[in-house]
């Protein structure tokens, strides 16, 4: 009954609707034919089945409501009509279709101004407010496409369309729709109902079985591209994050997984909404949707072009990172970086900066800190537990492999050389200056206001931040080794020790351990020489100097074999203690040890020289006793002795040359570069470099090189036939002092005699005959002794001269060293050169 | 143990220069008059003990002899600033304070009387060495004391102390003036003997040479003996650096002599020493190198012996040996620039018989003298041209001896009594032999030289033409 009463009620208020439209524009007149057309048109649309083509969404259309406002720039009337709108959605209960009651507003609204806009005029005939309604005007007759006429059966395109889509299906078996979320699906690494994995080769294909057009299948292809590349990068984040804490995988390889994975978040977000907009039905292709919140497969491409371009990059990284870690796994990223495209370098940019800055607080902390903070063994910088004298040169190295390419080598051994130095600082020197330094260099870079916060793409900061520190830390290092631990007076107190500058400690000390040192060097007490060693400081002005140098001032034998003397084994040692000792390091002792061994022999030879000098100086032979000898023996002493001299002066030129030229070619002459070297060194390794060359320039110029052997060798075969010499020498002079004081004792018995003789004058041819024999006798042995030493020196002087001759005459062709010095100090006064034309 | 070497100054002349000698050495040494150090001198590096002996920690004393005998030098000494710097044990006058009388044999007669005390010094002295490495006389040659006590003190040491090394300054009479002393050239001849047998090394500081100098090149119109006495000073002080401040190489007394000295008759070495200032002259500071200093080394007017050379025996003159000991802040490497530079223009003409050249040892200066030349250099020379300066000797005694002049004052001496004047011939000879054996030197047979007469070569007996083979001689 009540809707019987609807029923009739209708009519009316379709009736009174239609005139209060016309009523704004004419007079109503409800008989008027006008109106009658009007009636009858209501009538017929509100008969017909009209859907809206918009989805019966209320909070759709208040948002696009919302929106429209917005963009207008309505903005607080945007915000009323939320407000508004809110409280109608929640408090109208009584209103059962909400969504068409804001549509219609909205229509409404929008017709409004549709009609302000429009003269009237035009459409005298249509209401205004039912634009769309005017079916009088059919050359625009879906415009808006507010409504959409379906199921119409005389509407032909509706027909048209039918039959398109009956041929898009014949065609596609599988819709569009369905693909569009397989792509989606594979884009997250799944397989789907026709897109699947094929392990084979490794990407996500259509199934062949399933019949599309083969653009749909090249294109579904080319998008799943990106489920692969997916796959790859995910599989290997979880991969990486599977194998954490192990070691392999590393901070650098942390920060890395967690960027990708921050990218992929990114993606998943992106895939998310694709996915909601999946759900929409794809409209047919002359269909018009005015939203366009539906997805197809040309729509999936564009949507996902970015996302590819990023993830066939990352992929990419991932390829080649995949067996890499710490710093090389950041240079292979870094090889990346360089990329016309601004997207992927902004992308490398960021990513770089991310898995870089482990790194470069690893590189911030070893150069302020010295902290080697690398358990994963990623820095390029790697240190290994040695003794502290060693540290420096053994205890840290660059690891090439881990080198990424954006810091170069230059600066990598600068880096290398500022931690290693604050290390030697802590460990060797014990010190804690170095801190102060290091505040200060990263105050001035600015680094110490962002602890932590430089990274990739701040090379500039870096090497400043470095330099900075690498300068003022090599300054306190060099300060150190310098004012505390006293490098130069160390140096020089080797000088003056092992290289036996120090001439009168030397001279003392040969006197007295030389009768020590002839005994066989395994009846030698070290404890006894060290005790010679201290009477010799004592004795020598040796013993002004800082008794911290001199207590490191050592004995020290060498290993001996049977039948060596003393000599053979002994020599002098410098205990350079931590933290010297990491540029007197063993090997180098032991060359100090070589040039001490062959000084001191030389200055053995020379000791021997001036020994024999003064067996044979001047006022020894009181030649007034020989006056009586027998001419002969006379001349023979004569010869003898000239031999003895002659030979002398030769030798004694040669090693006094010698040694003349290891004092001023070699040592001084090195010393001095050494000394101008020292004061520009910069850091350890200038200052490691001089003395290194300091010691080398010695060893070659003293015939000590590799190259130079045989001249050593044949210098040494001269130092033991000149102490031969001298021991020859010796015996020559003892037997004519024996000599003298036998003519002494017969001349005074004959001068008794002759005074006897005069008092008595008996006897006295017995007597002159008997002395007459004695004194023969005498003469006979005198003769005959000197004549043997005679040949004796003559066969030295031959050998020596031979021995000579051979060394000078490898003197000139002595390529690697200029022996020039020493050839022309022997050959001063051309005696070589006239005796031997040749040289 | 440092070498220790004692002084013993003998004769006016003898402790004239003695005396600068400690002043000099007194001042590098940064030792007060009185022995005491100062205390600025803390700089360390020099070594004290060679000359001096410490009597307590700050009390430094020379290890010097003084003997004389006549009072008046000495007791001029013990009246000066340095009265307490000797030890006053070590001071000899004779009782009766006569002197000499500028007689050799006065002298040498009254040194055999005080032998005893005199040795009893000595002794006592190298009792208080560690390690003695020899004696050092200072002496004139010329007058009565120096060389008479002089001569038989180097004979006793000789004989005493015959493993030590006995080294003089041997002061020669200046040639230029006429001396008050007539019988010079007597006591010349008998001291220049025992210096040729029973000294290791005589340097001879030549007063004509020293006085020459003092015209020359300090433009003194008319030198004091203090003015020549402190260019004495200055050498023997300057000789003595290396032994004083150690260094690489010649750091004692044999070291320094022994390349010096090849050949043991020939033990005569000549000195030069620039630069010469005297005080007043003193005021601009030179820029010297080593070259400079080497090259005016060598030159004639800075050396210290006079040589009475023709100009053609002078080119034959050959240097035996060189040691030129340069003080001062040196460059080393300067040195080798220096020696190429001096063969090159052949400024050295060096024997022929043996190899030889230029030694070097670069010495420290005291900081505490200040020069007005950063640079210095003394030569110490064996040079066959100093056998002009005892052919003069020898000439001058032939001339005197000739005409038989003064010989009274020597027979009344033991040595020549009963007319026994042997003394003076057997000097003469040796003295000849010296001679002959500096200008044997000179030629590239020296080796062979000597050996057609052995008599000759050892004891100057007979041939007093000399032995030497006209031919062999250049």
């Amino acid at each position: 009954m009540e809707e019987e009463e609807d029923q009739q009620k209708l009519p009316d208020l379709v009736k009174e609707l239609v005139h209060r439209l016309l009523s704004q524009s004419l007079p109503p007149n409800p008989n008027s034919p006008e109106f009658q057309n009007s009636l009858r048109y209501a009538l017929r649309i509100l008969s017909s089945r009209l859907t809206p083509s918009v989805a019966p969404d209320a909070a759709a259309i208040a948002d696009s409501i919302k929106r429209s406002l917005a963009t207008q720039g309505r903005s607080s009337e945007a915000l009323s009509f939320a407000d508004l709108y809110s409280k109608f959605a929640s408090k109208a209960q009584s209103v059962n279709n909400k969504w068409a009651v804001i549509y219609l507003l909205k229509i409404i609204s929008q017709d409004r101004r549709v009609t302000t806009n429009t003269t009237t005029t035009n459409h005298f005939h249509s209401p205004p407010l039912l634009p769309n309604l005017a079916f009088s005007d059919p050359s625009k007759p879906w415009s808006n496409g507010a409504l959409l006429l379906s199921k119409d059966p005389e509407n032909r395109r509706d027909i048209a369309l039918r039959e398109f889509l009956d041929l898009v299906k014949e065609e596609n078996e599988v819709s569009e729709e369905v693909l569009v979320r397989d792509v989606l699906y594979a884009s997250q690494g799944v397989n789907g109902k026709y897109v699947k994995f094929d392990s084979e080769i490794n990407r996500f294909v259509l199934l062949d079985s399933v019949r599309v057009p083969r653009s749909t299948r090249s294109m579904v292809d080319r998008l799943c591209e990106l489920g692969s590349l997916f796959k790859k990068v995910s599989g290997y984040i979880s991969h990486s994050m599977d194998r954490f804490p192990a070691e392999d995988v590393g901070t650098v390889g942390q920060a890395f997984c967690s960027a990708l994975q921050d990218e992929l978040s990114e993606y998943y977000k992106l895939l998310a909404v694709l996915e909601a907009q999946s759900s929409n039905p794809i409209p047919l292709v002359l269909e018009s949707v005015s939203s366009g919140n539906y997805l197809s497969l040309r729509r999936l491409a564009v949507w996902l072009a970015e996302p590819m371009v990023k993830m066939r990059l990352m992929a990419d990284l991932v390829d080649k990172c995949r067996v890499l870690r710490g710093g090389a796994m950041a240079g292979a990223i870094h090889l990346h970086a360089q990329h016309g495209d601004p997207m992927v370098h902004e992308f490398m940019k960021w990513l770089l900066q991310r898995v870089c800055s482990s790194l470069f607080e690893m590189v911030r902390r070893w150069v302020l800190e010295g902290e080697l903070e690398d358990i994963f063994n990623e820095f390029f910088i790697v240190g290994q537990p040695v003794k502290a004298e060693s540290l420096w040169r053994e205890g840290y190295r660059l690891h090439d492999a881990m080198l990424p390419s954006f810091i170069s080598p230059s600066l990598a051994q600068r880096i290398l050389r500022t931690g290693k130095s604050i290390n030697f600082l802590r460990v060797c020197c014990e010190d804690r200056g170095w801190a102060d330094a290091a505040n200060k260099a990263a105050i001035d870079t600015g680094a110490e206001a962002r602890r932590g916060g430089f990274g990739y793409g701040e090379t500039d900061t870096l090497e400043s931040l470095v330099d900075e520190a690498a300068k003022r830390i090599d300054k306190h290092l060099l300060d150190v080794i310098f004012k505390r631990y006293k490098f130069k007076e160390h140096c020089l107190a080797i000088k003056r020790y092992l290289l036996l500058g120090q001439g009168d400690f030397v001279q003392y000390l040969m006197d007295i351990v030389g009768p020590e040192l002839s005994e066989p060097a395994n009846t030698i007490s070290s404890f006894k020489l060290s005790g010679l060693l201290e009477t010799a400081i004592r004795a020598s002005n040796a013993q002004y100097d800082d008794p911290d140098i001199l207590d490191r001032l050592r004995v020290k034998m060498m290993p001996h074999e049977s039948g060596d003397r003393g000599w053979d084994v002994f020599s002098l040692e410098y205990d350079a203690r931590v933290p010297l000792d990491t540029v007197f390091t063993e090997s180098v002792m032991a060359r100090y040890l070589r040039i001490f061994n062959f000084l001191w022999k030389l200055r053995r030879v020379e000791h021997a020289l001036t020994g024999a000098w003064k067996t044979m100086k001047p006022n020894c032979i009181t030649s007034s006793s020989f006056t009586r000898l027998q001419h002969a023996v006379k001349m023979q002493l004569v010869s003898t002795l000239r031999r003895c001299q002659v030979l002398w002066v030769e030798i004694n030129h040669f090693i006094s040359n010698l040694q003349y030229y290891i004092m001023f070619e070699v040592l001084e002459i090195s010393w001095s570069n050494f000394l101008s070297e020292m004061d520009v060194a910069k850091d350890l390794d200038d200052l490691l470099a001089a003395h290194d060359k300091y010691l080398n320039s010695i060893v070659e110029k003293s015939l000590l090189g590799e190259l130079s052997q045989s001249l050593y060798k044949s210098l040494f075969v001269i130092f033991d036939l000149i102490l031969r010499f001298r021991s020859r020498a010796d015996r020559l002079y003892e037997g004519i002092h024996e000599l003298q004081a036998r003519i002494t004792e017969s001349s005074l018995s004959s001068r008794d005699q002759n005074k006897s003789r005069k008092q008595t004058n008996d006897k006295s041819a017995d007597q002159g005959s008997w002395i007459a024999e004695g004194r023969k006798a005498l003469t006979q042995r005198a003769g005959e002794f000197l004549r043997n030493m005679e040949q004796d020196l003559d066969s030295i002087a031959k050998e020596y001269s031979s021995l000579q001759e051979e060394f000078i005459s490898q003197l000139p062709v002595q390529q690697h060293v200029d022996l020039k010095f020493l050839f022309f100090r022997l050959d001063y006064n051309e005696f070589y050169g006239r005796l031997c034309p040749s040289i | 143990m440092p070498r220790e070497i004692i002084t013993l100054q003998v004769g006016q002349c003898g402790n004239q220069i003695g005396m600068e000698f400690w002043k000099q050495l007194c001042l590098e040494h940064g030792i007060s008059k009185d022995g005491i150090l100062e205390d600025f001198a803390t700089q360390g590096g020099d070594r004290k003990d060679v000359f001096f002996y410490q009597a307590d920690d700050q009390h430094y004393i020379p290890r010097a002899l003084l003997i004389d005998l006549e009072p008046r030098v000495i007791n001029g000494i013990q009246n000066s600033d340095y009265r307490n710097l000797y030890n006053h044990e070590n001071i000899f006058i004779s009782d009766h304070g006569g002197g000499a009388g500028n007689i050799w044999a006065s002298g040498y007669h009254q040194g055999k009387n005080v032998e005893e005390d005199i040795m009893d010094m000595i002794d006592r002295e190298a009792d208080g060495s560690d390690s003695l490495e020899g004696f050092v006389l200072c002496h004139s040659i010329a007058g009565g004391t120096g060389s008479g006590m002089g001569s038989y003190l180097l004979e006793t040491l000789n004989d005493r102390y015959s493993k030590k090394l006995v080294q003089t300054y041997s002061v020669f009479p200046n040639q230029m003036e006429t001396s008050d002393v007539v019988v010079q050239p007597y006591n010349s001849l008998l001291t220049l003997k025992r210096l040729t047998l029973n000294a290791d090394c005589v340097v001879v500081l030549d007063n004509t040479a020293l006085n020459r100098i003092a015209v020359e090149r300090l433009h003194l119109s008319n030198p004091t003996f203090a003015q020549t006495n402190s260019l004495v000073s200055t050498v023997m002080s300057a000789s003595t650096t290396t032994l004083r401040y150690p260094g690489y190489m010649n750091n004692d007394l044999v070291g320094l002599l022994a390349s010096l000295i090849p050949t043991p008759r020939c033990h005569f070495l000549m000195t030069g020493y620039t630069p010469l200032t005297v005080e007043r002259q003193a005021n601009v500071i030179r820029k010297t190198t080593v070259l400079d200093v080497m090259r005016r080394l060598l030159q004639a007017k800075n050396i210290m012996v006079s040589s009475y050379a023709r100009t053609k025996d002078a080119s034959q003159a050959k240097y035996i040996s060189i040691l030129n000991i340069i003080q001062g802040e040196v460059d080393p490497t300067q040195v080798h620039e220096s020696l190429q530079r001096i063969r090159e223009r052949k400024l050295v003409n060096f024997i022929e018989w043996g190899p030889a050249s230029i030694q070097v040892a670069l010495s420290r200066k005291s900081p505490y003298v200040q020069t007005a030349h950063r640079v210095s250099g003394l030569m110490l020379a064996s040079h066959t041209s100093i056998r002009h300066l005892f052919s003069k000797c020898l000439s001058q005694y032939e001339k005197l001896r000739k005409k038989q002049a003064f010989l009274d004052n020597y027979r009344k001496f033991p040595m020549f009594a009963d007319n026994d004047l042997s003394e003076f011939d057997e000097s003469r000879d040796i003295i000849e032999s010296l001679v002959d054996e500096y200008k044997a030197c000179e030629s590239p047979d020296y080796i062979k030289w000597g050996m057609e007469d052995p008599n000759n070569m050892m004891t100057g007996e007979g041939n007093a033409a000399g032995s030497l083979d006209p031919n062999s001689v250049v």
